[in-house]
């Protein structure tokens, strides 16, 4: 029992009329791993999130929590779970107190000393009596983040928290989700479009497009995976076009600028000589080639781009 | 599911509006209070009165093209006029239960106000976004859905309460404590003239409402449910309310339209003896009313039960 997944995925899929929003996911989480659930807008990750909590109905196959299956013992499965779907919405007219109360009445053995010692976690204790409506963005993510751990859950679902946060927000999070996996063995499942947040936050991630997971791996095999590095050429910037219809005709993929003169490139590492070669022979001057390692938003660029 | 209830309520009562709706129940029953006492003065001799009353409500009687609402009214009173006159029965000094009869009209308001609260009950989370974190707690959504209805229902069964302890304050001031076992000619449910006690028939009036208030109640929170929408479910349901007094003439002439809720949403018409219909009675009402309301939760339930929550 001790292997087994605190969430596990069975060709879950969500169809809305003749349309697949979701294809057969299947996949497991373990406890004490930080999931990173990676799609561009649109790719299914709410409706994923909407089906992991019972909100929406899962057209075909199964999701387990702990065991039980969200759609056929939905009180024992949604027991382990705390989450924000989307975003923190939370009761305007009640202070940040009374909404934790709210949610501490709905689940057994929450006592107030627990709503005073999860609001300091979150950093809220000194406007924990203030209307939530007067809360900024990231006060509103503390709380929802509050209302989420309230009952010690075994799993933590969020989707896209990282919306509206600063980056001292974002790192901040980033700290106490790995400090809940590790500490409490909590397994923790973010969602979003932002691949280089995903990177320093996750174990494991899982890489949604058009409701299909594409690539699931572990987040460094992610990163480094792949032959190809993403090649950096400057050039004069008055022959950049000329550089690039050359790099175009010979099929190569040229990325947009980031600054006048700068080509990104997709290469194998024996394939620079050869190109520095071309360009050089058409009388492009060349002042640098740098090689980067790619982050996960180049390799996202790539997979996509494998896919079409 | 007391945990629930206690959520709703708290979520109900930390509203602003809910306080501005206690208030103006509050004004409008003392406002009424004040306006029935300017009314109500009493004539020395009350024999020469009733003898007044008499000829005044058998001219009304005369009149060919009076509606069946009215004519049954002027006969009633009439009854009860000569009954007084025969048999020596003073009508009783205003006190605050008889005042609190005359008010029958209020409890409109308490169902309008019970209406707007809701009508938000279920489609306020839903436009605020509240409802996903409230549905992916371990209850069912049966028990979400019912707590908010029973919330709900208190809450009418409050401002009624409000509404009959501030009448009988304010009327106090009036007429001073008045007397609980103070009696009054009434006519029964066979349309003969008995003697009831008055605070009796107060209590039986406000306490059989709330079957016509839960029933609206009931309506508002199913549309908003269904619709998920506040406004819509409070628009509708106003109509319903409005076309609803006017369907009561219409019942008397198409039977029919007995089995449908208007023509038995006014439970005073029963404790005044004035029934929609001759063949319907106090227990007929309260069979029709519990059947839609039956009706309505069922639909709500399967609705709110079945629904994906997508936004
Ligand atoms: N209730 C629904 N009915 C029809 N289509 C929907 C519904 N909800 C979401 N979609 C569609 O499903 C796709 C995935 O949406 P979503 O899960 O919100 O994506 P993400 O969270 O990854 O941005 C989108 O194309 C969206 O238009
Ligand atoms: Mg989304």
């Amino acid at each position: 029992m001790n292997h087994m997944p605190v969430v596990r995925f069975e060709r879950a899929a969500k169809k809305v009329g003749k349309r697949t929003i979701v294809h057969d996911l299947s996949f497991d989480i373990a406890a004490g791993e930080v999931f990173g659930f990676l799609g561009p807008n649109g790719a299914g990750k709410t409706t994923t999130v909407r089906m992991m909590v019972g909100l929406i109905k899962i057209s075909r196959g199964d999701i387990f929590i702990k065991g039980h299956s969200i759609t056929k013992s939905f009180k024992q499965a949604i027991r382990h779970v705390g989450a924000i779907v989307e975003n923190p919405d939370l009761y305007n007219y009640l202070t940040g107190y009374q909404n934790l109360k709210h949610y501490a009445r709905m689940v057994p053995g929450v006592t107030s000393d627990r709503i005073e010692e999860i609001a300091e976690t979150v950093g809220l204790t000194g406007r924990l009596h203030d209307k939530t409506k007067t809360y900024s963005l990231g006060m509103r993510q503390r709380l929802g983040i509050a209302q989420a751990l309230l009952h010690r859950p075994s799993l933590l679902i969020l989707d896209e928290p990282t919306n509206g946060l600063d980056p001292a927000g974002i790192h901040e999070l980033r700290g106490y989700l790995k400090r809940l996996a590790r500490e409490e063995d909590v397994a923790v499942f973010v969602s979003s479009h932002l691949l280089s947040e995903m990177e320093s936050m996750c174990d494991r991630a899982g890489v949604l497009q058009n409701g299909k997971l594409i690539r699931i791996e572990k987040v460094n095999d992610l990163v480094r995976g792949g032959d190809k590095k993403l090649v950096c050429l400057t050039l004069d910037p008055a022959q950049a076009q000329q550089a690039r219809n050359l790099m175009t005709a010979s099929n190569y993929e040229v990325r947009s600028e980031e600054r006048p003169g700068e080509l990104r490139i997709p290469l194998r590492p024996d394939e620079i000589p050869a190109v520095s070669q071309m360009l050089m022979q058409a009388g492009i001057r060349i002042y640098g080639i740098q090689m980067r390692e790619p982050s996960l938003e180049d390799k996202f660029l790539e997979w996509t781009e494998e896919k079409k | 599911m007391i945990g629930l209830i206690a959520n709703e309520s708290m979520k109900i009562y930390s509203r602003r509006l809910t306080w501005i709706l206690l208030l103006l129940l509050l004004g409008i029953t003392i406002g009424a209070s004040v306006l029935g006492n300017v009314n109500s003065a009493r004539a020395a001799d009350w024999r020469t009165e009733t003898e007044q009353l008499v000829r005044q409500y058998e001219d009304r009687l005369r009149i060919a093209e009076l509606s069946p609402t009215l004519r049954a009214d002027a006969e009633n009173k009439l009854k009860i006029a000569n009954y007084r006159l025969a048999n020596d029965v003073p009508a009783p000094d205003p006190d605050p239960w008889t005042a609190l009869l005359s008010f029958s009209g209020l409890i409109e308001t308490v169902i309008v106000f019970a209406i707007i609260v809701g009508a938000d009950i279920v489609a306020g989370e839903y436009t605020a976004g509240t409802m996903k974190l409230l549905l992916i707690r371990p209850h069912s959504r049966a028990a979400i859905l019912f707590s908010k209805y029973i919330a709900v229902l208190l809450f009418a069964a409050a401002m009624l309460a409000l509404l009959l302890l501030c009448g009988y304050a304010a009327n106090v001031l009036f007429y001073g404590w008045g007397d609980l076992r103070a009696t009054d000619l009434f006519l029964n449910g066979q349309g003969q003239v008995v003697q009831s006690t008055v605070s009796m028939q107060v209590l039986k009036m406000y306490g059989l409402s709330l079957f016509p208030i839960a029933a609206y109640v009931t309506f508002a929170f199913a549309v908003s449910t269904i619709l998920r929408s506040g406004a819509l479910a409070i628009g509708i349901s106003l109509l319903i309310m409005i076309v609803g007094n006017s369907m009561i003439e219409a019942t008397a002439k198409i039977e029919g339209l007995k089995y449908l809720p208007f023509a038995n949403s006014d439970m005073s018409l029963y404790i005044f003896h004035l029934p929609a219909r001759p063949e319907m009675t106090l227990n007929f009402s309260i069979a029709v009313l519990s059947a839609y309301i039956a009706a309505l939760l069922l639909l709500s339930w399967i609705v709110f039960q079945q629904r994906d929550v997508s936004f």
